[in-house]
């Protein structure tokens, strides 16, 4: 007789799966009391080049309603985050 | 429905047959020497005493100081593990093996034939056989049927209708999700013990917290996606083998044993002329272990000097002396000589070499792992919506 706990096969599920290209990674934000992005990922925001919204598909379950912000960094990196309002956190994506 | 037949600490017990008698004394598979000093899976007679797999040597040994390591045994479990696989397959199942202990397979297409998914599924546990001690759960998802197998009891078939999956989950242990140890001890930290206490979080808060891997194990947490299974395409045993009258060490001699077998590989009928994409050797070594070397070519041949060159330096890395030599064609091409041409088209040769290249990707990493963007909506505000990368198995 043998036991194993049989967690590491479960680890190992899911492999082949279509997957979405450009998906929002969770970043970490401060932000103005104006809802401007200060800090992102631990770096200030130096300029804020640019910020749109994006609502839709408010007809669905799965409703979308962000706030996109292109930004400069001071590391000079040029970045898009945006505010998920129906989740209400921060993502970064290439947008 | 997806089901998935689980035999837990398979690599011990392939390794075991040979001496059963140790099945019935505290043992457990001993560590890869290149890799941590973390026990495998153990006998149930380890367990009564407190050894667990994953523990370290160490401790283990201080736990239980008669505690037998019983060598790897890479040949043996690649070999059993085949015979399981073929099993199936002659039931009637397209399998898609996961690791060595766990394969997964689809029941739609043999439903009708056996009477019913029970039916099917008792077909399946009774082609195993028994002294694997297999175990199957069966789901409308893929991890949900791996969480059930995880679960279920030696020779028990664990259905979950589809209505009842969240429910099933809920109280399962976090340690199911594919989560690293430190991930895994960050939500314990914060009080989470089940699956289900997980998937009630809000799907921003995990992924702000945990990062991308947390959203992947709360999404698993609420079921997982629903894909197909897609089986493996059965593969035809063409393997020669060697046994030396005595223990062979010898560089030389295990290099002329190689070219003997290569030779004798390439006369096989079955071969029908196709060229080999992927070889394996493996050896039986003297001290009743055993040792295996998986080699993936970069253009698929069938050239005795080309072979050997990709083959010999293995023989190198054989640990001890040895005394039998096996060599297994894993993989074959399809095509059976190459036509050139006489003024190649532009860009043919590179088109080429890149139908080769991924041909070779898909060899060693397997399917699913080159694939493709599609683009679906360019014109979508969402930009994750605008294109999905799919697999390409052609």
């Amino acid at each position: 007789m043998v036991t194993d706990s049989g967690n590491a096969s479960a680890r190992r599920t899911a492999r082949r799966i279509a997957g979405r290209l450009n998906a929002p990674l969770p970043a970490l934000v401060e932000s103005e009391f104006d809802g401007t992005p200060r800090v992102v990922n631990r770096q200030l925001v130096v300029l804020v080049r640019e910020e749109w919204r994006v609502v839709d598909r408010w007809w669905t379950e799965e409703p979308v309603d962000r706030r996109y912000f292109e930004v400069v960094l001071e590391s000079g990196q040029n970045i898009c985050v945006y505010r998920d309002r129906e989740e209400g956190c921060w993502f970064t994506q290439n947008a | 429905m997806i089901a998935c037949l689980l035999i837990p600490g398979f690599e011990l017990r392939a390794a075991l047959r040979s001496r059963p008698g140790l099945s019935l004394v505290p043992a457990a598979l001993a560590p890869d020497p290149s890799e941590e000093p973390l026990l495998g899976p153990v006998t149930a007679a380890a367990d009564v005493v407190g050894v667990k797999p994953g523990m370290r040597l160490g401790e283990a040994l201080a736990t239980c100081p008669s505690l037998v390591l019983v060598d790897r045994d890479p040949a043996s479990v690649e070999q059993a593990w085949e015979e399981v696989l073929r099993r199936l397959e002659d039931t009637g199942f397209a399998v898609d093996p996961v690791e060595h202990g766990v394969v997964v397979f689809e029941t739609h297409g043999v439903e009708r034939l056996y009477g019913g998914v029970r039916p099917a599924l008792e077909r399946a546990l009774a082609a195993v056989g028994s002294s694997w001690d297999p175990r199957i759960g069966a789901a409308g998802r893929r991890f949900t049927a791996l969480a059930a197998a995880s679960v279920a009891r030696p020779g028990q078939i664990l259905l979950v209708a589809q209505k009842e999956e969240e429910s099933f989950l809920e109280p399962l242990p976090l340690s199911l999700l594919p989560l690293t140890g430190e991930r895994y001890a960050e939500l314990e930290g914060l009080g989470l013990r089940s699956i289900g206490e997980l998937a009630e979080l809000p799907a921003g808060a995990v992924a702000e917290r945990l990062g991308a891997d947390g959203r992947k194990a709360w999404r698993l947490a609420r079921g997982g996606r629903s894909a197909k299974v897609r089986g493996r395409k059965p593969v035809a045993e063409l393997a020669e083998v060697l046994v030396f009258p005595e223990a062979v060490g010898n560089e030389l001699t295990l290099r002329r044993a190689l070219g003997s077998l290569l030779e004798r590989l390439l006369a096989r009928p079955e071969r029908a002329g196709r060229p080999f994409r992927k070889l394996a050797m493996s050896a039986r070594l003297v001290d009743g272990g055993s040792w295996r070397r998986a080699v993936t070519l970069r253009d698929a041949t069938a050239e005795v000097a080309r072979l050997r060159v990709a083959l010999g330096p293995k023989l190198q890395e054989l640990p001890a002396p040895i005394l039998e030599l096996r060599l297994e064609a894993v993989e074959v091409a399809e095509h059976t000589g190459q036509q050139l041409a006489l003024v190649e088209p532009a860009g043919e040769e590179v088109s080429g070499r890149l139908r080769e290249g991924l041909r070779q990707v898909r060899a060693s990493t397997g399917t699913g792992s080159v694939c493709s963007v599609v683009e679906v909506a360019p014109w979508s505000r969402i930009p994750e919506t605008r294109a999905l990368v799919v697999p390409r198995d052609e």
